[in-house]
C-alpha cells in the first residue's frame, strides 16, 4: 500500500516537473480571470514569476487584453464545458512574448495558438479554465513567406502575360 | 598607407583587434585566420605589420614567427595573446616579434605599442569608440568560461576526446556587422548550422552552432557512428553535438546568472552553405547584439565547431545588473 503510494507520489512530481518544463504554456484561470497557475513556459517568456500572478486578474497583468472580448470567448467554456480556440490567423497574438529567435528571426513577437478548456471540480461545476498557450512563430512566419513568394509569383505571370 | 595584417582564428577576435585600430589611421587591414594564411599574405606583400595571435589552428604564432625568421620575410609582428605567461613572452620575444600584447586587447594600449614601435606618430589618435566596459567584458568572458569548462567536462565525458577549451571572445555587434562576422568564420568551406532560442527572467537570445562541412566525418568517428554519413545522418550528428554543447552551456551560463532557461526546438538553419547563406530571409530586427564566440577543437581531429551565443540588447541591460552585482561583492 505504501509504495503504491509513494509511486502516486512520485508520479504527481513527475506531472508537475512536466508541467513546468513542458514547451506550451499553461495557465489556470477562475471565473473572474483571476490566475491560478503559472507555468515555466509562461514565466520565462512574461519574465513575470508565479509569485507575482498569483491570484491577479489576467487583465490587470496584461492591459492590452480585451475583457469583454476575452470573456465572450471564454463563456462556453465554463457554461457547455466545450474548448474554445484562437488561432494565429485570426489574432497573431494574446500574449505580447518574444519569440525564441529573436536574433536570427524575421517576426518581432510570438505568434500564438490559444486553447480554452474546461477544468470540471469534483462537484461536476466548472469553476475553472486552463488555457494552453502554443509557440506557432515558425509555422507563421513560414506561411507568411510562401504567400509572399506567391504573390511576387503571380504578379509576374500577370506581367509576362500583359505584354 | 601601410598595410596591417590580422591573424587570429577567432573571428571576433579579428574583428575587436581591427576596430582597436586608430581610427584615423590610412591602413590597409587583411585578415588570416592561421599562421599558414598569414605566410600567404606576407608573401603576398599583405602585411607590413602583423598582428599574431598564438593558439591558432594549422600554424600556431610560434611556427608563424619561426618561418618568417627562416624566409627572412619583411614584416614587424605585435603578437596579441591571451597566453600571459611569462615564457610565452620570452619565446615570441626571441624569435623575432617586437611587441606583445595580452587579450583582450584595447585601443590605447596598441596604440602605445604603435607609437613605442614609430609605426605612428604620438599625435594620432589613438582613441576608437569603446564598445564593452572592461569589467562587464570580463565577467561575460568569466561565466562564459566557467559553463564552458563544464561544457568541455561532458563533451570529454560523453565522447572521450580531449576538448581545447577555447576563449570566449566578447563584442556588441551591429546589425549590420553580422553577415561580415559571419563571413569570417569560415569563408571558404560549406557549413550546416542550427540555431536554438532559448528564454528567461528577462533574458533571452539564440545559440548558434555552426559546424563546417569537412568535420561530419570526424565527429562520426568521434560519436561512434559507423554508418555511411550521408545527409540525413549528418543532420543527426549535428544536432547530437549541438544539443550537447548548447545544453551545457547554457545550464551553466544560467546557473550562474541564476535564473532558468526555456529552450526552443532547435532549428535547422541550412545545411552545406555558404555561411553568409544560412541568415538569408531574416529581417533583422534589432540594431545590436552581445555576441559571445567560441571556437571548438578537439585534439587529433579535423573538427571545426563554433558557437555563437547571441543576447538581445534588453537581455543586455539585465545581465549587466546581474553581473555588477558580482563585481561589487569582489
Amino acid at each position: 500500500m505504501q509504495g503504491s503510494e509513494q509511486d502516486d507520489m512520485q508520479g504527481f512530481h513527475w506531472m508537475m516537473d512536466m508541467l513546468q518544463t513542458v514547451d506550451v504554456g499553461i495557465v489556470v484561470l477562475d471565473k473572474s480571470f483571476r490566475v491560478k497557475v503559472w507555468n515555466g513556459f509562461m514565466e520565462s517568456h512574461s519574465g513575470l514569476r508565479p509569485s507575482q500572478v498569483h491570484g491577479k486578474s489576467l487583465f490587470a497583468l496584461f492591459p492590452h487584453i480585451n475583457e469583454a472580448w476575452f470573456a465572450k470567448k471564454a463563456k462556453p467554456v465554463f457554461e457547455l464545458k466545450t474548448r474554445a480556440f484562437m488561432t494565429w490567423e485570426q489574432r497573431p497574438y494574446l500574449f505580447k512574448f518574444y519569440n525564441y529567435r529573436p536574433i536570427t528571426g524575421s517576426e518581432p513577437h510570438m505568434y500564438q495558438n490559444i486553447t480554452l478548456a474546461p477544468l470540471t471540480s469534483t462537484s461536476g461545476h466548472t469553476e475553472h479554465i486552463s488555457m494552453m498557450v502554443y509557440d506557432m512563430t515558425e509555422i507563421a512566419s513560414g506561411k507568411k513567406q510562401l504567400e509572399a513568394m506567391q504573390v511576387t509569383n503571380e504578379e509576374q505571370l500577370e506581367r509576362q502575360s500583359s505584354r | 598607407m601601410i598595410s596591417i595584417l590580422v591573424c587570429d582564428d577567432s573571428l571576433v577576435a579579428r574583428k575587436q583587434v581591427a576596430k582597436c585600430l586608430p581610427s584615423d589611421w590610412d591602413v590597409a587591414v587583411h585578415f588570416a585566420k592561421n599562421g599558414q594564411e598569414a605566410i600567404a599574405g606576407l608573401k603576398q606583400g599583405k602585411g607590413q605589420l602583423l598582428l599574431l595571435d598564438l593558439n591558432m589552428p594549422v600554424m600556431d604564432g610560434y611556427e608563424t614567427l619561426q618561418t618568417i625568421r627562416e624566409h627572412n620575410l619583411s614584416t614587424q609582428v605585435i603578437v596579441i595573446s591571451g597566453d600571459i605567461q611569462p615564457e610565452a613572452y620570452e619565446r615570441v620575444m626571441q624569435l623575432g616579434a617586437l611587441g606583445f600584447i595580452h587579450k583582450p586587447v584595447d585601443p590605447a594600449t596598441l596604440a602605445k605599442e604603435l607609437i613605442k614601435l614609430k609605426l605612428m606618430n604620438e599625435a594620432a589618435d589613438g582613441e576608437s569608440r569603446v564598445i564593452l566596459d572592461a569589467d562587464i567584458r570580463d565577467c561575460y568572458q568569466e561565466i562564459t568560461n566557467i559553463a564552458m569548462g563544464q561544457a568541455g567536462d561532458h563533451l570529454a565525458r560523453t565522447m572521450n576526446v580531449f576538448v581545447h577549451l577555447p576563449i570566449p571572445n566578447v563584442n556588441i555587434i551591429e546589425a549590420s556587422e553580422m553577415h561580415m562576422m559571419l563571413s569570417d568564420i569560415e569563408a571558404q568551406e560549406e557549413v550546416s548550422a542550427i540555431c536554438q532560442g532559448f528564454i528567461g527572467s528577462g533574458i533571452c537570445g539564440e545559440v548558434l552552432c555552426i559546424l563546417s562541412d569537412s568535420s561530419f566525418e570526424d565527429v562520426a568517428k568521434i560519436l561512434d557512428v559507423k554508418d555511411k554519413v550521408d545527409d540525413q545522418l549528418q543532420l543527426e550528428l549535428l544536432m547530437d553535438a549541438a544539443s550537447i554543447l548548447i545544453g551545457t552551456l547554457l545550464s551553466g551560463l544560467a546557473q550562474q546568472l541564476d535564473v532558468t532557461f526555456a529552450q526552443g526546438q532547435p532549428l535547422v538553419l541550412g545545411q552545406h552553405r555558404a555561411i553568409t547563406d544560412i541568415l538569408q530571409g531574416s529581417k533583422m530586427q534589432w540594431k545590436r547584439t552581445l555576441a559571445i564566440e567560441l571556437s571548438y577543437g578537439l585534439e587529433g581531429y579535423n573538427v571545426r565547431c563554433d558557437l555563437i551565443i547571441l543576447f538581445t540588447e534588453e537581455s543586455m541591460h539585465t545581465m549587466n545588473t546581474k553581473l555588477a552585482h558580482l563585481l561589487e561583492d569582489l
